[in-house]
């Protein structure tokens, strides 16, 4: 069985895309791996690892979501459809003299559709993300990007993850890597969702350790085993030791302590793993590779 | 006047200048800061303020009467968000987590045996600041709709934002429902970004998306000189944008944020001027 081993962090800006990059790069030199981006509104990690679009060999259209649509001819101006509609997105045009359905607001539930009694109102399929699948390293990457404006995020992240462990299968890969997104809301909790390890980035800050733990209440949700890296930890010595006290209390594994280095934005910058970019930072992520060893026999 | 804080990618500093921001036009003018990050809200540990709950937020369930259900599945049949199993002879079995309040099922339900319930998804929080009127939303952990919170945190605020000069609104990163709702009615945005290609493609997007809803911003260049400018030049010029601060980066920045104190910086001032002229 293929495992996933899921990078959260809630806060963003705190390195899940840098980590993510350095594990994959250092994990496919150990075994057959496949990397998903889940970072479904900006996704970064296949740029990170400079993919262009012309590098990528697939793209799959995906239409995950539903948009209503106006029959304008059987509409009866009875106004049914905006009373029912939950999420503000009917509104009527007193030119016209017509509901009007907008798109960045409608959730596409059909609501409408069921109220109305003239069948005036149809739901049509939209695409809404777009998949992208490459290889780079070694391994296989699969990349998410919703459509502007469009919805339905989690559904993307869920189709994401199958496409990789599609491309699991065919290469035999032990172990699927996946990047989220910041935040714990829907397409978090997707990523999360199947997980069978979860590594929380994090940084020595307030906001970061509030944010951190909301995420860990997520991942306890689904009882899936997580550690957490320290990145950034020699900003503040002092916070770094406060959050391993959190780790210590709670039983979280520490798997890894990142110092700051302005190499991990030049890297950013070159387009490459920060390990690839200055060979010295690989000692870092071989002792959380290590600890991953040891605490979850990944 | 509303005003969002954006960025597209995280961590570039939204929350950093969204609070420096209401401090410094908080000196002469009245100002209320939103906070509408629900997922991970951070500005009341950066201002150090101490917020109360104003309410909570509850979103709209259904609820079965299974005396008049007469398992003919149509409730699951309707369901987009797959949060209502049926299994035929069987009473329908309701996935809470899933649901998103459409009520499609309360009106597909022929025998009108589904009735309005709710369940709670996350709160309001308000707090005061010297001369900084302060409100945020923080969802449940484990509800998904982040963008539910940000509609409540607007409609709270809907009856007391003539009080106020400036509304400043620091939204969640991405570019999803909860940023748009943030973004909702702001009548000017900044961009926060930093210049490394992972900066400048979520840049982009969010410029994408402020274009769809016909919001007009400007670009704050934060932690300018690390990287290279040329990157977000290029979007600048592209989007017929500009960049109106360029922030360096400094460790005492980062220092004081991660101390929870607000930063200062000659630059901010120069964003509330540009503010007052719009």
């Amino acid at each position: 069985m293929t495992k996933i081993l899921t990078i959260i962090s809630g806060k963003g800006g705190t390195g899940k895309t840098t980590v993510a990059s350095c594990l994959a790069v250092m994990l496919s030199r150990e075994k057959k791996i496949a990397v998903a981006d889940c970072d479904v509104d900006a996704p970064n990690l296949g740029l990170s690892l400079d993919l262009k679009e012309k590098d990528y060999f697939s793209f799959i259209k995906i239409r995950a979501t539903e948009k209503v649509e106006l029959i304008k001819e059987k509409c009866t101006r009875c106004k049914k459809c905006i009373d029912v509609c939950s999420f503000n997105a009917i509104k009527w045009d007193k030119k016209q003299n017509i509901p009007v359905f907008d798109k960045l607001l409608c959730e596409g539930c059909g609501t409408c559709k069921i109220v109305c009694p003239e069948n005036a109102i149809k739901l049509k399929k939209v695409e809404n993300a777009i998949i992208s699948v490459g290889k780079v390293y070694g391994f296989g990457i699969v990349s998410g990007q919703l459509k502007i404006g469009e919805s339905g995020s989690g559904r993307i992240v869920m189709e994401v993850k199958r496409k990789a462990r599609e491309i699991a299968r065919k290469e035999n890969a032990e172990l699927i890597l996946v990047d989220s997104s910041a935040g714990i809301g829907c397409p978090v909790i997707a990523s999360v969702n199947g997980s069978d390890y979860v590594i929380a980035v994090t940084e020595p800050t307030p906001s970061a350790l509030s944010d951190l733990k909301r995420g860990l209440k997520i991942v306890n949700h689904f009882g899936i085993p997580f550690g957490i890296v320290i990145n950034k930890y020699d900003l503040n010595k002092e916070f770094s030791n406060k959050i391993e006290k959190f780790a210590q209390k709670n039983k979280i594994p520490i798997l890894g302590k990142i110092p700051y280095n302005k190499g991990f934005v030049k890297a950013l910058v070159n387009l490459k793993p920060a390990v690839i970019y200055n060979k010295r930072f690989e000692l870092l992520f071989i002792r959380i590779l290590d600890n991953l060893k040891k605490f979850y026999e990944i | 006047m509303r005003i969002g804080i954006t960025g597209g990618k995280g961590g570039t500093g939204k929350s950093t200048i969204a609070t420096a921001l209401a401090v410094e036009l908080a000196k002469k003018n009245k100002v209320l800061l939103i906070d509408a990050d629900a997922d991970c809200p951070n500005d009341h540990l950066i201002l150090s303020i101490k917020r109360k709950k104003a309410k909570d937020v509850f979103q709209l369930i259904p609820k079965w009467d299974f005396k008049k259900c007469i398992k003919c599945g149509k409730c699951s049949f309707v369901c987009k968000q797959h949060a209502i199993v049926f299994i035929k002879n069987k009473f329908p079995i309701f996935i809470p987590e899933q649901c998103n309040g459409c009520k499609a099922c309360m009106f597909a339900c022929p025998t009108g045996a589904i009735k309005k319930d709710k369940k709670k998804i996350g709160s309001i929080y308000y707090g005061k600041k010297g001369n900084i009127s302060f409100v945020s939303g923080e969802i449940e952990p484990n509800q998904p709709l982040s963008e539910f919170i940000v509609s409540a945190v607007n409609d709270y605020i809907k009856s007391k934002q003539g009080k106020y000069d400036f509304i400043v609104v620091d939204t969640a990163a991405g570019t999803h429902c909860d940023v748009i709702s943030a973004l909702e009615n702001c009548d000017f945005a900044f961009a926060v970004t930093e210049p490394t290609p992972l900066g400048k493609h979520d840049l982009e997007l969010i410029l994408k998306l402020l274009r769809i809803l016909k919001i007009p911003c400007s670009i704050v260049l934060n932690k300018a000189d690390v990287g290279d400018k040329n990157f977000i030049k290029k979007t600048v010029k592209k989007f017929k944008t500009k960049i109106i601060a360029e922030i360096p980066y400094k460790k005492s920045i980062l220092e004081d944020y991660s101390k929870g104190i607000p930063i200062k910086e000659k630059n901010i001032t120069k964003i509330a001027d540009y503010i007052k002229k719009l």
